[in-house]
């Protein structure tokens, strides 16, 4: 034994002895592991699931059923209601949230003091507990105390209290209002770190060349901060659609199916209807879209990466 | 402004004159800037003031209707009732001589604990793990390291509703059912990959030269761990470990779907109370404020690194 050898403790030697190539992967196999074991297996699993007609109760009798509970995904007119909702909610939830953010973090940043304090009080909707802030909001939905609709009757949009959360037609958009009010916070703070980040002296140089405020904007801000946008959209549009929280805590998905986005239908046709193996199907549809968002995502990212 | 500044750059950044002309659209801009200023603070934090008055009002101002805007006789009933029901559904029937008699059914306290110890253990396990392999990353070159990065955030994407189902087919498997153990793993899972982005960039940004002297001292990688990077680390290893925990706190679905009542964290226990018929809520909401304080404490320590972390680092400041 060398000399070099008998520095080492004996861990350093059993570790000398894992070929060079291996050596490097053994401390991010920690990470790997539960992360496959955790996320990676279980959509492996549903996959399989999803041919199945598993059943939450009897979960050994699962027998393959082909691509029946995709067929039933096609044409249960239900599931058709719920995909539609999913398209309002991510369409409108995003763009109302990416909207009242920019103007609050170009508000934050241009012309209000004290930013960090400020900055710090705007992301309190988005840190505090999912449930606490949904809580909030079906209180002050509520049909006979909330406070909603008294504003409501004053400003005489309505001459009495409206059961908002429990009408087919209107239960939709209060777990849409919520959730703008959770996620705007977010962008705003997206978007004040980017306009932080542009140099001031591109500013200088564009008023040189004459550039009015409104030029300054549309030919420095907004291409300097082009893909810090495209990956805030990208954020909002995967929060938008994986979320459960809001549309659970204030109706259930209810009534009927008529506020039901896709997460709040798979965790009804799991753990309300038992049916397992459907249930897996329409994860598999959410997947497919996350997967397709992440991947935009991961681009991006590269696309920045590069840059700096 | 000072009147010594030379820097161009700053006097430009701290005159903000150009902003403004003269024209009459001066006003009109001013009251629309204020009127959206005003506007959207009200939406953002009205529900936040809303949580709190009602926390402190009776229960019986509670059911007025129309609601009071201010409390009329502020009182603290709503937090004596949240501490009386933990007493009471831990068995106890009179607490320092005080007779203890709850009308309602929800053991916040217990719910606090269980979700203290998820949320600390799944954030001890992120932090270890993720940390480890996070230095490997940023320090090593190997193959696969992209892939791997990609994948770790990709997986930051998918957790949560669109694996409950499978997840909880694996945890039934695992036998693992109604155990907190289940949620620290998954916990943890979902948080490593955050930590390894958040960690990588500062050792990304670790100077080699720092490394290189206590090379030169004879430390080993170990000691220039413990004596070096780590007392340079702390505020990000900090702000890691609060990520991790405040997911841990907030988590909805798998704490409802894996656990039976008796085991409830935080979000299914209120949830639960949420949902009861005849609703109590300035319970709910004094319950709502015991159970956020701790993210707003965390935050106040995490603001710096909200936006690193959430994008993985992708937007910078």
């Amino acid at each position: 034994m060398s000399y070099a050898d008998q520095a080492l403790s004996s861990y350093e030697r059993a570790l000398g002895r894992v070929p060079d190539g291996v050596r490097v992967y053994l401390p991010i196999l920690p990470v790997l592991a539960l992360v496959g074991v955790f996320i990676l297996y279980p959509i492996a699993q549903a996959i399989w699931t999803s041919f199945t007609d598993k059943h939450l109760l009897r979960p050994d009798e699962a027998e393959f059923v082909g691509v029946e509970n995709y067929g039933e995904v096609w044409t249960n007119p239900q599931i058709h209601e719920v995909l539609w909702n999913t398209f309002v909610w991510v369409s409108v939830g995003s763009i109302a949230a990416i909207v009242i953010g920019f103007v609050l973090g170009w508000l934050l940043h241009e012309k209000l003091p004290y930013t960090s304090v400020a900055s710090a009080i705007v992301l309190v909707p988005w840190v505090l507990p999912r449930v606490v802030g949904a809580s909030i909001w079906k209180f002050m939905f509520g049909g006979s105390q909330g406070i909603i609709n008294e504003l409501l009757v004053q400003l005489g949009v309505i001459d009495d209290y409206v059961v908002m959360l429990g009408s087919t037609e209107l239960s939709l958009w209060p777990p849409i209002v919520g959730m703008v009010w959770r996620l705007a916070p977010l962008f705003a703070l997206l978007t004040l770190t980017s306009l932080k980040g542009i140099d001031r002296q591109l500013y200088e140089a564009a008023r040189m060349d004459g550039a009015t405020p409104w030029e300054q904007f549309r030919y420095v801000t907004l291409p300097m901060m082009r893909y810090n946008l495209v990956i805030g959209f990208l954020l909002m549009l995967i929060y938008n659609i994986r979320n459960f929280s809001m549309v659970w805590v204030m109706t259930r998905g209810g009534p009927g199916v008529s506020s039901s986005t896709l997460p709040v239908m798979i965790y009804r046709a799991a753990f309300v209807d038992f049916q397992v193996g459907f249930a897996s199907a329409l994860s598999m549809l959410l997947f497919a879209v996350l997967l397709v968002f992440s991947y935009y995502y991961i681009q991006v990212y590269d696309k920045i990466r590069g840059e700096f | 402004m000072a009147a010594d500044t030379t820097d161009p750059a700053e006097e430009f950044g701290s005159n903000r004159s150009w902003l403004y002309d003269t024209t009459p659209g001066f006003y009109l801009r001013k009251v629309l800037i204020w009127g959206t200023t005003l506007g959207l603070s009200t939406f953002i934090l009205f529900p936040l003031y809303w949580m709190v008055v009602t926390a402190f009002k009776t229960t019986s101002e509670i059911q007025q209707i129309p609601p009071t805007v201010v409390p009329e006789t502020p009182s603290l009933e709503g937090f004596r009732l949240v501490v009386e029901s933990s007493l009471a559904a831990g068995g106890f029937d009179s607490f320092l001589g005080w007779d203890i008699s709850s009308a309602i059914d929800i053991d916040v306290l217990l719910l606090i604990a269980n979700s203290l110890k998820v949320a600390v253990g799944a954030g001890l396990i992120a932090l270890v793990f993720g940390t480890i392999a996070a230095y490997v990353l940023s320090q090593q070159e190997f193959r696969g390291k992209n892939a791997i990065m990609s994948l770790l955030l990709a997986s930051l994407m998918f957790p949560g509703t669109a694996i409950m189902v499978p997840e909880w087919e694996l945890i039934s498997t695992l036998n693992l059912f109604n155990s907190h153990l289940a949620l620290i793993l998954i916990y943890g899972a979902m948080t490593a990959p955050f930590v390894v982005w958040l960690m990588k960039g500062f050792f990304d940004d670790f100077p080699d030269s720092i490394l290189d002297a206590a090379r030169m001292d004879q430390c080993t990688p170990y000691e220039s761990f413990r004596y070096v990077i780590a007392p340079m680390a702390v505020n990000s290893l900090i702000a890691s470990f609060i990520f991790a925990f405040l997911l841990a706190w907030n988590e909805l679905v798998f704490a409802l779907t894996l656990l039976n009542q008796s085991k409830f964290t935080v979000p299914p226990g209120l949830l639960t109370f949420v949902q009861g018929f005849n609703t109590q809520w300035n319970v709910v909401a004094a319950a709502s404020i015991l159970v956020s304080l701790p993210v707003l404490a965390g935050l106040a320590y995490i603001q710096r690194y909200f936006v690193q972390g959430l994008t993985g680092g992708a937007i910078k400041g």
